[in-house]
């Protein structure tokens, strides 16, 4: 997502206008694959914002269901010739829903944790820190007051005990390299993306005002994120509705790969074979590939192999666009086909860069499981499986 | 009509999630790859042939019209239901059945997307040419239904010269499979060539069985600028004199030039009357020597600039223009026209010619580009459907394109089918004695006239059959 603070200027004609219905985009949709359906397509998707905005045809259920039934992943936009902005649409259109009162049951109970606790998760914003009870020591930068960094952990990792590990290892990575950081702990508030991607600006825009503040108090010259969501919001939206940030925004992916290859950080051997999966937030959307390769050839001995589908073209692991809080078998059936191509490599590691991937891709294993597929493959966050090679 | 009854037996068939009928999911079937839109008034997805039959005995029983689609990529409205019709979507019949190595031959559900299918074959060595643009996009049952073709069908021919059985629901609900995995047949009527290009009015096809070829070893690409289309005319009949016959032969004229370089800032000549794209195959040698051969021929008929690849990377350079044309007209204006005019190749300067004219006349901007090889031009009108003064112009200019190419020789469409769009000149085209061979022939197969009525011929048959 680009430009929202325009979102409400743009006419619905200059978004849709120039889809010329020829249909490449239905092969790259996630969706569509899995159902074979037109509606679960890109083009159908089009077609219905444009047949409501000209009058013919009405909101309905069914009809917030199929806007609903998107990931938001934007590979359709990748290889559509007219260069129809068929993400902006969609969360024009989902805006336009919620206002109809027409929102996806799910995502309406996600947005109301989020006016209430500032999360995603519906537990009370001081449990921020949850993540570090388990740990020998709480990190160094729990609590801190004034740092170089910041590091912005995000809801999913702060709250979702299968997450815990990404930011753990995050911090141990960070002090291990001698980093200067902080946690906003209590302070952090949702980054502001599923209300965006549901089409509730002004309540992302609060939150996102009080997390420059925050940051801002701290004196940081830099924010990470390990979360690729919280991480695209702070590079490109954040600085849109909110002006100039005066701060450098980096995924964590890009602070390792430059803290290994200079030398901040010493790993042991690891033979074996990875494959890396992009999330959509930061390949596609935000343009990073390089750095998280970069960091597994730093892995003494393990052998990277590419998927069928990566890097622009990279399948969606089904975890996007709020699809999981609206259709979770969906969801589901995304996550199975893309740990698929990943088993399809004879990889023992399926890494990704983002707590999402993560989680949906490790229900798509077990779903795979389930279903008598032999899969020898462990689902790992990159933070993850680096931090413990940590010599 | 539909009734809540016939919706619960259609859904009893092929199951509950396969039975559309809400009107933001019938907006979803209501279009093509043209501008045109109808919402059918229902959408039914069967996953196998004896599903099909038994949607199709229902649909008999019903008098309710049926219009078979793939995915939607067709640029003639074939797959755009009549009024109160039923879309049959076969999308969900997606096998690849059988690749037989020996024979060289592929069967696949109808539903297969071509681009898998050619994929798939690949793995094996094999070639499966006929390559339309949509050929990521669109289905095998569709590319037979409309008589698909593409860029390499110059050296390798049509969809049509490729399939060699078919199984064909009828109207009835009869299973038919004619063909077979024999080069030669002449046990009775070709009954697979009727078929291809029948858009679905005759039958709806739920198998293929396709000709394979082995996979040439290597490519060699040219890309050759002509100030004048005449020249170029010329030097694509003097490239297949020379002995040369080119796997890809494409031109863009000076509009499309001017609309690709708008778009791509990629230093293409806009005072350039045409460009050509020429592309051979074979083995490694072979591939160099024609398209050296077809360089000189370039030069020496009036080329101004002349191109060769060195390498795979500067190949897919010298296409970017042709891929990107596509792309640069959905951006200069909201709607495009595509038509799919065939001309015998000598007529195809004076055909731009006349095009350009029309144009003119009309007040439109219309590119054209397209296989010259064969003779078969696109010339596509760009528009804006919103401006009704607009919209009628370019009725009108179709109606002159349509007879121009008809006066030089030439047919309607080459690759795209009538559909809808071309159903009021198809008798200018074919003559009237055509037109009432074809009518008996559709009313011997669909004497109930429920196999998508209006397309390629008018709905109603009865007045003129009599």
């Amino acid at each position: 997502m680009t430009e929202t603070t325009r979102l409400a200027d743009l006419t619905h004609d200059e978004l849709y206008l120039h889809c010329i219905r020829c249909g490449l985009c239905l092969y790259t949709c996630p969706a569509y694959l899995e159902t074979l359906l037109e509606p679960d397509s890109p083009r159908a998707r089009i077609a219905l914002v444009r047949a409501a905005a000209e009058g013919r045809l009405d909101y309905s259920e069914r009809f917030a269901d199929r806007i609903h039934r998107c990931t938001l992943c934007t590979a359709c936009e990748k290889v559509c010739p007219s260069g129809v902005e068929v993400e902006k649409l969609l969360v024009e259109g989902r805006a336009d829903l919620a206002e109809a009162g027409l929102l996806s049951p799910g995502v309406r109970r996600l947005t109301e944790s989020l006016a209430a606790n500032h999360n995603i998760s519906g537990e009370d914003n001081s449990r921020r820190l949850i993540w570090t009870e388990n740990l020998p020591q709480p990190p160094l930068g729990a609590g801190k007051a004034q740092a170089k960094m910041a590091y912005f952990v995000g809801c999913v990792s702060s709250f979702f005990p299968a997450s815990y590990s990404i930011p753990q290892s995050m911090t141990r990575l960070l002090e291990a390299a001698g980093e200067d950081y902080a946690l906003l702990g209590e302070q952090e508030q949702c980054c502001g993306f599923p209300l965006l991607v549901s089409g509730q600006e002004p309540r992302a825009e609060e939150m996102m005002r009080h997390n420059l503040e925050r940051v801002r108090a701290l004196g940081a010259d830099t924010v990470v994120a390990s979360c690729p969501s919280c991480y695209h919001m702070w590079k490109h939206v954040y600085p849109e509705v909110l002006g100039e940030l005066g701060l450098r925004v980096l995924h964590a992916t890009e602070w390792l790969a430059d803290a290994l290859e200079q030398g901040r950080l010493k790993l042991k051997p690891l033979p074996g074979r990875v494959t890396y999966h992009d999330p959509c937030d930061l390949g596609r959307k935000s343009g990073i590939y390089d750095a998280p390769r970069r960091v597994l050839r730093q892995v003494p001995e393990l052998e990277l192999v590419e998927m069928r589908d990566h890097h622009a073209n990279a399948l969606c692991c089904g975890g996007g666009g709020n699809l999981e809080s609206h259709n979770p078998d969906l969801s589901g059936a995304l996550a199975e086909r893309r740990v698929q191509q990943a088993v399809d490599t004879g990889a023992q590691y399926l890494v990704s860069a983002c707590q999402q991937c993560k989680r949906t891709m490790a229900n798509g294993l077990r779903l795979l499981t389930k279903k008598g597929v032999k899969a020898r493959l462990r689902v790992m966050d990159l933070m993850e499986l680096v931090e413990r090679q940590l010599e | 009509m539909v009734n809540t009854a016939i919706v619960e037996e259609l859904r009893g068939i092929v199951g509950a999630d396969y039975v559309l009928t809400d009107p933001a999911d019938l907006a979803s079937y209501a279009y093509d790859g043209t501008f045109q839109e109808r919402r059918p008034a229902l959408v039914v997805s069967p996953a196998t042939t004896a599903e099909v039959v038994a949607v199709v005995k229902v649909a008999a029983r019903e008098r309710l019209p049926i219009t078979a689609r793939g995915m939607g990529s067709g640029l003639a409205g074939a797959s755009i239901a009549g009024e109160g019709g039923l879309v049959l979507s076969l999308t969900r019949m997606n096998r690849i059945l059988e690749i037989d190595q020996e024979n060289m031959m592929a069967t696949a559900q109808a539903g297969v997307i071509t681009g898998d299918l050619q994929n798939a074959v690949a793995a094996v060595g094999l070639m499966y040419p006929p390559d339309p643009s949509s050929l990521k996009h669109s289905t095998l049952g569709g590319n037979a239904a409309c008589g698909a073709g593409g860029p390499m069908c110059l050296k390798y021919g049509v969809t049509q010269d490729y399939v060699q059985a078919l199984e064909v629901v009828l109207a009835d609900g009869e299973v038919l499979r004619c063909g077979g995995k024999n080069i030669k047949d002449v046990t009775g009527y070709n009954l697979v060539d009727l078929f291809i290009g029948s858009e679905g009015t005759l039958g709806i096809i739920t198998e293929l069985t396709v000709k394979l070829i082995p996979k040439p070893a290597a490519t060699r690409t040219a890309k050759a600028v002509f100030p004048r289309m005449d020249d170029a005319s010329a030097a694509v009949n003097r490239i297949l004199l020379s002995g040369v016959l080119p796997s890809k032969l494409e031109i863009m004229d000076g509009t499309t030039i001017e609309c690709v370089e708008d778009y791509l800032h990629c230093g293409l000549p806009t005072d350039a009357e045409a460009i050509l794209i020429i592309e051979t195959d074979g083995d490694a040698v072979n591939a160099q020597r024609e398209i050296e051969t077809a360089a000189q021929v370039c030069k020496d008929s009036g080329a101004s600039e002349v191109q060769v690849a060195r390498d795979a990377k500067e190949a897919d350079e010298l296409w970017l223009a042709r891929r990107s044309v596509s792309g640069s007209l959905g951006r200069a204006r909201p709607n495009k026209l595509g038509e799919d005019i065939s001309v015998p190749r000598s007529a195809i300067p004076e055909m731009v010619r006349r095009i350009k004219e029309i144009a003119f006349r009309h007040e439109l901007r219309i590119v054209v580009f397209g296989h010259a090889g064969d003779g078969n031009l696109h010339p596509n009108i760009l528009f804006d459907r919103r401006d009704p003064d607009e919209l009628r112009r370019v009725e009108e200019a179709v109606a002159d394109i349509f007879a121009a190419a008809v006066e030089l020789g030439g047919t309607l469409s080459g690759e795209h089918g009538v559909g809808t769009l071309k159903l009021p000149y198809l008798e200018m085209a074919v003559g009237p004695v055509a037109m009432r061979v074809m009518r008996g022939i559709k009313g011997a197969l669909d004497p109930l006239n429920i196999l998508n009525p209006g397309k390629v011929l008018p709905r109603e048959l009865h007045c003129e059959r009599a």
